[in-house]
């Protein structure tokens, strides 16, 4: 047990270590001289050399790649993210800025997509290959292959432009967080009500179930405490995948809805070439996902006893 | 089933032929007839620029499909690679490929290629890599996963006993056995690969103008949602169709090896 935390807490710090430079070697190899980028972005007009050799000299940038990533490192370490090489502002309360616009948007969108699944996957796996099965299982196909985008344009169009119900651009009321919580919150549905629905299905055939039967356990029972943990395996899993499809989703729904969260924060620092902003949000990602998967090893070991013992 | 293989047959021929069919040139600006309603001159009408909408579709085609094709491959060889790497390789190699593997498939694959290919600027060549160093993982688990369990295998034993090299080993005893599974992973992969060019392209950072490309068609639809939204309905129209009839062979694909698999441990056990 003491050996596994070891090997999970070694497989973070190597997956951390290990965005921190791609990310950076990236950005430093990346085309056009970067001093040049900023000193456009923060004057906005052709700049003479001496102007593009002091942003250089400011940023840190005429060091060389290993002196520039431990002056880049070495303030992370101690949870200071920089300045904005744009601005000149830090990237911190930007950021957090940014992220309350993102956390209220994917939590209504996962419980969108709960709330739509799990009933439906139920009832679907009651009766398999019934209407209802038929029409769960077409509508979760259907929902793999509609892109965000797209679903997020369609619903912009019948809500907001021709019924005229809802709001669409920007974030300036609470009901701005409905149309993209529903684009967000109909793909995760879609990918969950299948997985949901195979899990049902898969927990219902382990030989164990005909003996609890005819020993006269009551089905509702069964139903709770031994196929419903059966089934929880395979959708601990996907929700761990699906919050990665919930942070790309963000990205691609927060540029159609121009939402000002952590999707538009990174398209913008993208374009603007503002690296530390970049280089936050990748960092932030990575220790999200790394979090996040020890949570869910963890819940593994909770919920199925032959994991975390001998051999696993 | 059926019908699966006739759409995707369909779009296979719209990729390959259809900028011979398309009835305009996807690029001729034409300000007169701009934003013109579907009818007989135009058959899905014209964008902000006067461009024909259909022709653009059918030469997006080549590159939503073409490059999508040409990114999954890629991923094929490089996961493959990688996979028998670590089924190979020993448990030291096993464990540092595949922790690298897990550290690529925990990161949301497409906020990766969105900063690859925004850093590295828009473009062809920014796209294929971005999409590509993204999106090996699964195959490589895949890979290493048969491999491992072929491993021991009489025939495997053999081969190593009789002094073949690993590398023919790899190439004639783990590839064949290999094939099957990957095929399918490689049809997830492609329909994820179109969604992949038309996201990067609809956030700009794709394919380029004037290029005609579904995702960036969507971006320039976008704008005239309100006067024109047909003109936004085609594209992405376009890339539910292919994806949807990927994603559907891929099923029929893993339903009828399925049911080989346990043909053939009917036969043996």
């Amino acid at each position: 047990m003491i050996l596994s935390a070891a090997g999970v807490l070694l497989r973070a710090v190597v997956v951390l270590t290990g965005t921190a430079i791609a990310t950076f070697a990236l950005l430093w190899a990346g085309p056009g001289d970067p001093a040049l980028a900023v000193a456009m972005a923060r004057y906005d007009t052709v700049v003479p050399a001496e102007v593009i050799d002091q942003v250089r000299a400011e940023a840190g940038l005429d060091a060389g790649f290993w002196p520039a990533f431990w002056n880049w490192i070495g303030p992370l370490l101690s949870g200071d993210f920089g300045n904005s090489s744009v601005t000149g502002r830090p990237v911190w309360p930007d950021l957090v800025a940014a992220i309350s616009y993102t956390v209220p948007l994917a939590l209504l969108g996962l419980a969108i997509g709960l709330g739509i699944s799990v009933p439906l996957a139920i009832l679907a796996a009651r009766a398999p290959g019934g209407w209802l099965d038929r029409f769960a299982v077409a509508i979760a196909s259907l929902g793999a292959a509609i892109p965000a985008y797209w679903l997020g344009l369609l619903l912009i169009l019948l809500f907001a432009v021709t019924l005229a119900w809802l709001p669409a651009m920007g974030a300036r009321t609470p009901s701005h967080v409905i149309l993209p919580a529903l684009t967000l919150g109909l793909g995760v549905a879609a990918s969950l009500t299948r997985i949901i629905r195979s899990g049902i299905l898969e927990a219902r055939e382990q030989a164990f179930l005909p003996a609890f039967r005819r020993r006269g356990v009551a089905d509702r029972a069964i139903g709770r405490d031994h196929i419903a943990p059966h089934a929880a395996i395979p959708v601990i899993t996907v929700i761990g995948l699906e919050l990665a499809f919930l942070m790309e989703g963000a990205v691609m729904v927060e540029v159609i809805f121009s939402r000002p969260g952590l999707g538009s924060f990174l398209v913008n620092a993208i374009e603007a070439r503002d690296f530390p902003k970049v280089q936050a949000v990748v960092i932030l990602a990575a220790l999200l996902f790394v979090v996040l998967n020890l949570l869910i090893d963890l819940l593994y070991r909770a919920i199925d006893p032959r994991i975390g013992g001998q051999g696993a | 089933m059926r019908s699966v293989v006739v759409l995707v047959t369909v779009f296979i021929l719209i990729a390959v032929a259809g900028p011979l069919v398309a009835p305009h040139d996807p690029t001729a600006i034409n300000i007169p007839d701009r934003l013109s309603p579907p009818g007989a001159a135009w058959w899905l009408g014209t964008d902000a620029l006067g461009r024909d909408i259909l022709s653009r579709l059918l030469h997006g085609a080549r590159w939503s499909l073409g490059l999508a094709f040409l990114i999954s491959l890629i991923g094929l060889i490089i996961g493959t690679a990688v996979g028998l790497a670590a089924a190979l390789g020993g448990k030291i190699a096993d464990w540092v490929v595949m922790r690298v593997t897990d550290s690529f498939l925990a990161f949301p694959e497409l906020v990766a290629a969105v900063v690859i290919a925004g850093i590295l600027g828009g473009g062809v060549g920014s796209l294929i890599l971005a999409l590509g160093v993204t999106g090996w993982m699964r195959y490589a688990r895949v890979a290493r996963g048969i491999g491992l369990s072929l491993g021991t295998r009489g025939y495997v034993v053999q081969a190593k006993l009789a002094g073949m090299s690993t590398l023919s080993i790899a190439r004639w005893h783990y590839l064949p056995s290999l094939l099957p599974s990957l095929t399918v992973v490689w049809t997830g992969m492609f329909a994820r690969a179109i969604l992949g060019i038309s996201a990067l392209g609809f956030l700009g950072f794709g394919v380029q103008p004037p290029t005609a490309e579904w995702g960036t068609m969507l971006l320039d639809a976008r704008i005239h949602m309100r006067s024109t939204p047909l003109q936004m309905i085609w594209p992405g129209l376009a890339v539910v169709l292919c994806v949807l009839a990927i994603n559907l062979a891929g099923d029929a694909l893993r339903d009828a090896l399925a049911r080989r698999e346990d043909q053939s441990s009917a036969e043996t056990g």
